[in-house]
């Protein structure tokens, strides 16, 4: 891991901050340090680049928009995947240009559908010990013990998919960015710009429901585009 | 769903009510571990109403009709009000303000802090009004002001979005830059709006081609 500048102790903290963020975003409190733009930028500080974490957690954040959590549909689970993703975009080093980031996102992407099957496994295997109601038989401390192992299971499970998946993220981005000086840069960026944009346009429109708020979109797009010249 | 975690949160009151009746005391833990959902934040409007209709000791099957009354409002307005309307809302301006140049740390900071404020006091609102009103909670639901939100949110977040794409594009390192890659990005997303389900596709497809043709 030395390659990767990841020592065993910053790996350790990875892994522990992964079940505080996984745990988070389902089990307890919801405080949000589980979205990607959060989690990402604590990935991106472990490695001294938090812009970097943060850049990538804002693209998880535009790639899962169109994933809301209603009802019982599934969505991906964006703590452990904006952890991973912000800290392998800063470990290669946010210079390196855009692949390494786009990597990171797909990355991402990919973790929170992992993470989104083991919530399924978990849920199933939960409803079973707390629907077991002969062993339970109401017994308060039977019910504590249950709790607190359903809460257990659930850091465990994101601190194992945060240790198993951030190596190879971090090679694949490591890998991505050997690539700094592309031939076909413009052809890349032009597409890779045009993926977020699709992406964003699908996020609004589920945000929307049954609402068409297409000028809104339009017209929140032209605004941006003319603040990005005057920041410019 | 959340059955466990609701009996969790009553157990301390069941257990000062049926002090010195452990039967009764199992009986109220075990209705309340039961198969429940609603938004987690809402449930606290549960909890509270639950507390009350415990503590005016109700009839066990009056609880489980309540409960089961409870369960489709909560989750529905839950979502409407906080997954769709003011979580989108504070991220987006966080990714807003990140884009215009304010530093990464606080920008994340401060998204955590205004939609802490909002969620926290989500809370602490359902847990008073959830033991005040007991029974008649529904109406509170139906009185609140969760729904105008989460209608006034949806322009606004769709508005929030398209700025924030635009800009965003802007941050992307040198390669994704160029006006007419933005121009053209916007006009795809644009074109994603109308049609969500083949947009979705094309736009990983795009994504996914970025690295493709990079490294082909």
């Amino acid at each position: 891991m030395a390659g990767l500048d990841l020592s065993p102790g910053l790996w350790l903290i990875l892994v522990a901050l992964g079940a505080l963020v996984g745990l988070d975003g389902i089990s307890w409190p919801q405080l949000m340090i589980s979205r990607p733009i959060v989690a990402g930028t604590l990935g991106g500080l472990l490695f001294g680049d938090p812009a970097a974490g943060f850049l990538s957690g804002a693209l998880l954040e535009i790639v899962s928009a169109r994933h809301p959590p209603y009802g019982a549909a599934r969505y991906p689970e964006t703590g452990p995947a904006g952890l991973v993703a912000g800290a392998a975009y800063a470990n290669a080093g946010s210079a390196a240009g855009l692949l390494p980031l786009i990597t990171v996102t797909l990355a991402g992407w990919a973790i929170g559908w992992i993470g989104s099957h083991s919530i399924q496994l978990q849920r199933t295997f939960c409803a079973r010990l707390v629907g077991d109601t002969e062993a339970f038989g109401g017994d308060a401390r039977a019910l504590t013990r249950r709790h607190r192992l359903a809460m257990r299971l659930d850091a465990a499970r994101a601190a194992f998919i945060t240790g198993v998946l951030v190596v190879p993220t971090m090679v694949a981005a490591r890998v991505a960015a050997t690539f700094a000086t592309p031939t076909r840069a413009h052809i890349s960026g032009a597409l890779a710009a045009a993926g977020i944009a699709g992406l964003a346009g699908v996020g609004a429109r589920v945000l929307g429901g049954r609402w068409r708020g297409w000028p809104v979109f339009a017209a929140g797009a032209l605004v941006g585009a003319v603040l990005a010249m005057v920041v410019a | 769903m959340i059955g466990g975690g609701i009996a969790y949160a009553l157990w301390p009151l069941l257990a000062r009510i049926h002090a010195g009746d452990p039967v009764a005391l199992r009986g109220a833990l075990e209705r309340h571990a039961s198969a429940f959902n609603a938004h987690p934040y809402l449930s606290s409007l549960a909890v509270g109403a639950l507390a009350r209709v415990e503590y005016e000791e109700h009839a066990p099957e009056t609880i489980e009709r309540f409960k089961t009354a409870l369960r489709g409002p909560l989750g529905a307005i839950g979502d409407q009000a906080v997954w769709a309307g003011w979580r989108p809302f504070c991220l987006l301006t966080s990714i807003l303000a990140f884009c215009l140049g304010l530093d990464a740390r606080a920008a994340a900071l401060g998204f955590l802090l205004l939609y802490n404020t909002g969620h926290l006091s989500l809370r602490a609102w359902g847990y008073r009004r959830g033991w005040r009103e007991g029974l008649n909670v529904g109406g509170v639901l139906a009185r609140s002001p969760l729904k105008q939100l989460a209608s006034r949110l949806l322009p606004v977040n769709q508005a929030l979005m398209g700025a924030a794409v635009a800009l965003l594009l802007t941050r992307l390192p040198i390669e994704a830059r160029a006006p007419e890659a933005i121009a053209g990005a916007l006009l795809v997303g644009f074109g994603a709006y109308f049609l969500p389900s083949h947009g979705a596709v094309l736009a990983m497809s795009l994504l996914f081609g970025a690295c493709l043709a990079w490294i082909i």
